[in-house]
């Protein structure tokens, strides 16, 4: 029997209309969606992306008791026992299912050991499972990568602050180059510990309860501004004010909260003056502040302040993205994607030392 | 349950070990073999977990073999997979060092298990 061309054709028409319309969205629309898990510290959170778009981004933090940090081992644990938990939230509350993902992005480093294996392994198993591209992101990337997505700045000099990283990058030739970082420990490693001396509670995070403590502080102590040409160091203040603590609150010579605020002067002034060197360097004239350091209000206005002078634009994004989230980590797992990245299982071992510079930056000109 | 029993001889244990939250447990047989290998001085145990597919042995496999052990010296472990079952050795110079990365293994095989259980069964390839 011979049907007549026209009628194969439309047949044909009418068959494709039907299949396109029953494939998922994605693949209707050409829209990429990466899941991303982070876990490097004691957030365990999980995000999705779509093309630019959080679709899901919920996280749960381990907090210790005033007085006490956060160990490997017992983080590692809580880590475990919400991961999956999570996992289904941020798929629920995004709307979709394992076959909507196209890519699972994880953080292969830098950060503590225990807490990486735990997140890397579910995201592995998942993977597998899901039959999807897997991607190891470094963690610092991945904060720059969400604060360029939520800020819309074009070329910043970023500050990455935060209790395991400290750094001044900007982008330069296919890498985030370290202009400036610290010598010894994070600036909110400084914060953190000078917490559980005094035994500040550790809920919602210490540091936001030093800030919240530094607004009533009225006195300024002098402590010992260390600033090393490009680069910062905070053991020699923690030190000095570890046992500035001990002496003069016992002598009533001055409040913790005047304590709380002397310290965050002193050490965000040395963070404005190295980012303000490597901006002189750049010829850079916007900012952006990453990190959970980022969310605190008085750095904010510090950098504003040195940003109005120089005539530069500050960018800042709010505690949601600011703070470890998986979404930062789908984020720059979306840009890797895009440009052809893939990590394959055998190499995706996790890492607690990943310089910012050690990859390749393929999405950028 | 298991345990150790260092003087030379070759100990077998048969264990039922839950590894799975969900109601719908299943019980995971554990084969735990532990031999004090008198030439070389050191500590050896092995494990045998069996899986319901060769597709999940294969999937646990993959996911608990990248990381290289925290520790750097006194152990090694190697993974493989024949059939459906992942099979694990150690090699450990002490019994501490031999705890601790059995002890964290365990943990993380669990894991795997329950997120196999909540999020499987696996796509067909």
């Amino acid at each position: 029997m011979n049907f007549p061309i026209n009628f194969i054709q439309a047949f044909s028409k009418a068959i494709l209309a039907v299949v396109m319309v029953l494939q998922p969205a994605s693949v209707r629309s050409n829209m990429t969606v990466v899941i991303g898990f982070e876990g490097s510290a004691n957030k365990i959170g999980v995000g999705i992306i779509r093309d630019g778009e959080v679709l899901s981004n919920p996280r749960r933090t381990y907090i210790t008791p005033p007085g006490q940090g956060f160990l490997p081992g017992e983080t590692a644990k809580h880590h475990r026992s919400v991961i999956l938990t999570v996992l289904q939230e941020a798929l629920d509350e995004a709307g979709l299912k394992a076959e909507d993902i196209d890519c699972v992005a994880y953080t292969k480093g830098p950060g503590m050991g225990a807490p990486l294996v735990t997140v890397a392994i579910v995201a592995r198993t998942v993977a597998q499972l899901w039959g999807k591209p897997l991607l190891g992101v470094n963690h610092c990337i991945g904060h720059i990568e969400m604060g360029r997505l939520i800020t819309n700045a074009q070329n910043p000099t970023v500050l990455y602050v935060s209790g395991g990283n400290t750094q001044v990058i900007a982008y330069s030739e296919r890498r985030y180059r370290i202009f400036g970082e610290t010598i010894d420990i994070a600036v909110g490693n400084c914060l953190d510990r000078f917490a559980r001396v005094i035994k500040i509670s550790n809920d919602p995070s210490p540091g936001y309860n030093i800030e919240q403590m530094a607004k009533k502080g009225t006195k300024y102590i002098e402590l010992p501004y260390t600033v090393k040409g490009m680069d910062v160091s905070f053991s020699g203040i923690l030190s000095y004010i570890e046992d500035a603590a001990h002496k003069m609150l016992s002598t009533s010579q001055c409040t913790p909260e005047d304590l709380c605020f002397s310290l965050q002067e002193t050490v965000f002034a040395m963070l404005v003056e190295i980012t303000e060197r490597a901006m002189a360097h750049c010829g850079s004239q916007e900012v952006l502040i990453v990190g959970g350091v980022g969310c605190n209000l008085r750095l904010q206005e510090m950098m504003g302040v040195m940003c109005k002078e120089r005539g530069a634009r500050l960018f800042a994004t709010d505690e949601s993205f600011c703070i470890d989230n998986g979404a930062m980590i789908a984020q720059a797992g979306w840009e890797m994607f895009c440009s052809g990245h893939v990590t394959e299982l055998s190499d995706s071992w996790i890492t607690q030392r990943y310089r910012t510079d050690e990859v390749e930056v393929t999405w950028r000109d | 349950m298991l345990f150790f029993e260092n003087k030379g001889t070759f100990n077998q244990h048969m264990t039922k070990m839950p590894l799975s939250n969900r109601s719908s447990t299943k019980y995971v047989n554990m084969a735990a073999c532990v031999s004090e290998n008198d030439s070389d001085k050191k500590l050896e145990f092995f494990l045998k977990v069996p899986f319901p597919s060769e597709r999940e042995a294969a999937i646990a496999l993959q996911s608990l073999s990248p990381d290289p052990e925290p520790r750097k010296g006194g152990i090694t472990k190697n993974l493989d997979v024949t059939g459906h079952t992942l099979s694990v050795r150690w090699t450990a110079d002490e019994a501490r060092i031999l705890r601790v990365s059995v002890s964290s293994f365990l943990d993380h095989l669990s894991l795997v298990m329950e997120t196999l259980d909540a999020f499987g069964p696996p796509v067909s390839q």
